[in-house]
C-alpha cells in the first residue's frame, strides 16, 4: 500500500463517525473530486469511500440556494504578437466559461493575466476577459505588480483586499504579491529588470515575497470578526496560504498568522493560483486548493507537496493545450460544492508514479540556480 | 532576466592557467603528475563558467543567446518556464526511449526538442558551445540524483 494510500484510509477511520458508511455513489469522475468525509461539524454528511483529496467542498445550511463560480487565473498573456499560444488559451478558457448553462454567479480571477506586467499585456487580457458577461472580481499576480507596482491592475482591475457576501459565504480577496523586500533600488535596476527577476518562479532575488502582511492580517481579522464562525468563508489569494516550496514561493512568507486569523472558522476554504497544478492541503479546518494555469503547468517543487494531494499526470510538452484548463465549482443545494478542474485532457490525476508528476521525481536532487549568486 | 555579464576575462585566465600548468610538464598528456591546487581550481572555473552561461540561456538571457549566436525560443518562453531548478528535466534518467520523440534519445535530443516544439526556437548543434553549457548547467542542477539511465 502506498504512503498516500495508507494516509487516505488512516483519514477515513479517524474521520468517519462511528456507524456511518461510504455512500455507494460516491466516485471519482474524470474531473470531479468529492471531498466529504473529511468535513466534519458541519452538518454534512460523513459519506466518502476515502477522503478523496483535491476537492473542495463548503458546507451550507440545508435552505442555502445552489449556486457556481467559476475560476480562471495565470493566462500569463504576452503581447499578441509575441506569443499567440497563451492568448489561444485564454480565449479557450472564457469561451468555456461564456457557455456555461445556466451561468455562474460569477468569475474570480486568481492573478497572473500578464507575463511582464505590461500595460498592453493587461489591455489585451481585459479585452479577452470583457466576452465574459458576469460579474467578475480580480486579485493581482506578481507578474501583474512589479513593472509599475501595481499602479496599472489597481486602476483597471480594483484595489485589494475586498470582501462581499453571496448566498451565505463570506468571499475574500487578497494581496499576497505585492510585499517583496526592496532588491531592486541597491542594485540600480530598472523597472524591466525588477519584473524580469520577479517573473522568474526560480530567481532568487526576489526572495520570500510572498506575504499576506501585517495591515491586510489586521483587516482581514476586522472584516471576519462579525461573521458568523460556522459559516462558510472563500479566501482567494495567488499564493497558497500554507508552506508548500518556499524557494518559487509556493507560499505566503506569514502563513502562520493568516491560518491563525482563520483558525476559529470551521469551514475555510483557500483557492489559489500561482502553483499551475492541482494541490490540496488542509490546516485544521482550512482546506487550500490549488488551481490550473490556462498557460503552462509547472512541475511539482521536488519537495513539500503534502501526502493529501493527488497529483496531476505528467503534462505533454508536445501539446500546449495540455495540463492546463480553468475551474468550476457547483454548490448543491443539499449545501455542498463540488470543485471542478476543467482540464483540457481526458484524465487528470495519476494513479502510477509513471504518470505522476511527484511519484517519478525520486532520485531527483536540485540546486538553485547560479546566475544570481554575488 | 536581461544582466549583462561578460565573463569572457574568466574563462581566458583559466584557459591560460591550464596552459601554464601543462607547460610544466615535459609531456602534455594528462595525469602524469599530481594535481595542484591551482589547476584543480582552474578546471572548476572552467566548468562554473559554463555552468552560469546554461542557467543564463536556461533562463532566456537574450545577452547570452546572442553571445552564442542562438535563438532558444520565439514564443518569449524560457527552458526553466517550465523546468524550475531545472525540475523534471531528469538528465540522470539518460539516455532513453523518450515518448514524445518516439526514439531513443541522448538530454542534448531532448533539449533540442524541446528548442523546436514548445519553444518554437531555432535547434542547436549538438556539438557546439551552447548545448555544452545547458548540459553544463542541468547536470549541476541534478548533481547527486541517483544516476537511473532508461528509466521513464
Amino acid at each position: 500500500m502506498s504512503e498516500r494510500e495508507r494516509m487516505r484510509r488512516e483519514m477515513d477511520r479517524m474521520l468517519r463517525p462511528a456507524g456511518e458508511r461510504p455512500d455507494a455513489s460516491t466516485s471519482i469522475t474524470r474531473r470531479t473530486f468529492l471531498h466529504k468525509s473529511v468535513v466534519l461539524g458541519t452538518g454534512v454528511a460523513a459519506c466518502g469511500l476515502f477522503p478523496t483529496l483535491s476537492t473542495i467542498d463548503l458546507a451550507f445550511g440545508a435552505d442555502a440556494p445552489a449556486f457556481k463560480f467559476a475560476w480562471i487565473s495565470d493566462t500569463h498573456l504576452y503581447p499578441k504578437e509575441l506569443n499567440t499560444r497563451f492568448v489561444e488559451k485564454a480565449v479557450r478558457a472564457i469561451k468555456e466559461v461564456q457557455a456555461l448553462s445556466p451561468p455562474p454567479d460569477f468569475l474570480i480571477f486568481g492573478g497572473d493575466l500578464a507575463q511582464l506586467g505590461d500595460p498592453v499585456e493587461l489591455k489585451l487580457g481585459a479585452e479577452l476577459l470583457s466576452e465574459i458577461k458576469i460579474k467578475k472580481v480580480f486579485i493581482p499576480g506578481e507578474h501583474d505588480w512589479y513593472l509599475d507596482m501595481g499602479a496599472t491592475w489597481n486602476k483597471m482591475f480594483g484595489a485589494s483586499p475586498w470582501s462581499f457576501d453571496h448566498k451565505g459565504v463570506r468571499f475574500i480577496g487578497l494581496d499576497t504579491v505585492s510585499h517583496a523586500d526592496d532588491f531592486w533600488t541597491s542594485r540600480k535596476m530598472s523597472a524591466k529588470e525588477r519584473m524580469g527577476n520577479m517573473a522568474t518562479l526560480d530567481g532568487t532575488l526576489g526572495g520570500a515575497w510572498a506575504a499576506v502582511g501585517a495591515e491586510q492580517l489586521k483587516w482581514l481579522n476586522s472584516t471576519l470578526a462579525s461573521w458568523p464562525k460556522d459559516k462558510p468563508v472563500v479566501v482567494i489569494t495567488h499564493n497558497p496560504l500554507w508552506e508548500c516550496y518556499p524557494p518559487w514561493n509556493f507560499w505566503v512568507r506569514d502563513w502562520r498568522q493568516a491560518q491563525e486569523v482563520l483558525k476559529p472558522f470551521s469551514n475555510v476554504t483557500n483557492i489559489h493560483g500561482h502553483v499551475h497544478q492541482p494541490l490540496y492541503n488542509e490546516i485544521g479546518k482550512v482546506r487550500s486548493i490549488g488551481m490550473l494555469a490556462t498557460s503552462w503547468p509547472w512541475p511539482y517543487a521536488p519537495e513539500g507537496v503534502p501526502p493529501l494531494t493527488k497529483p496531476m499526470i505528467r503534462a505533454d510538452p508536445g501539446d500546449h493545450f495540455d495540463g492546463v484548463g480553468w475551474g468550476r465549482w457547483t454548490v448543491s443545494s443539499a449545501a455542498r460544492v463540488e470543485g471542478e478542474y476543467m482540464m483540457w485532457r481526458k484524465e487528470v490525476f495519476a494513479t502510477a508514479d509513471a504518470d505522476s508528476g511527484t511519484g517519478d521525481n525520486r532520485n531527483q536532487v536540485l540546486t538553485p540556480r547560479i546566475a544570481d549568486r554575488p | 532576466m536581461t544582466r549583462k555579464i561578460v565573463r569572457y576575462p574568466l574563462v581566458a585566465a583559466g584557459v591560460a592557467a591550464l596552459i601554464v600548468a601543462g607547460a610544466d610538464m615535459d609531456l602534455a598528456f594528462a595525469h602524469k603528475e599530481k594535481h595542484t591546487a591551482e589547476q584543480l581550481q582552474a578546471f572548476e572555473d572552467v566548468f562554473i563558467e559554463q555552468v552560469k552561461t546554461g542557467d543564463l540561456l536556461f533562463h532566456g538571457d537574450p545577452d547570452a543567446q546572442k553571445r552564442l549566436n542562438v535563438k532558444l525560443s520565439n514564443t518569449g518562453m524560457a527552458c526553466a518556464m517550465c523546468h524550475p531548478f531545472t525540475s523534471d528535466t531528469h538528465p540522470h534518467e539518460f539516455p532513453k526511449f523518450q515518448e514524445q520523440m518516439n526514439e531513443f534519445a541522448a538530454l542534448r535530443n531532448m533539449i533540442n526538442w524541446c528548442i523546436e516544439k514548445p519553444n518554437e526556437g531555432e535547434k542547436i548543434d549538438p556539438d557546439g558551445e551552447a548545448m555544452k553549457a545547458l548540459e553544463a548547467y542541468i547536470y549541476w542542477s541534478n548533481r547527486n540524483s541517483k544516476l537511473d539511465p532508461g528509466r521513464h
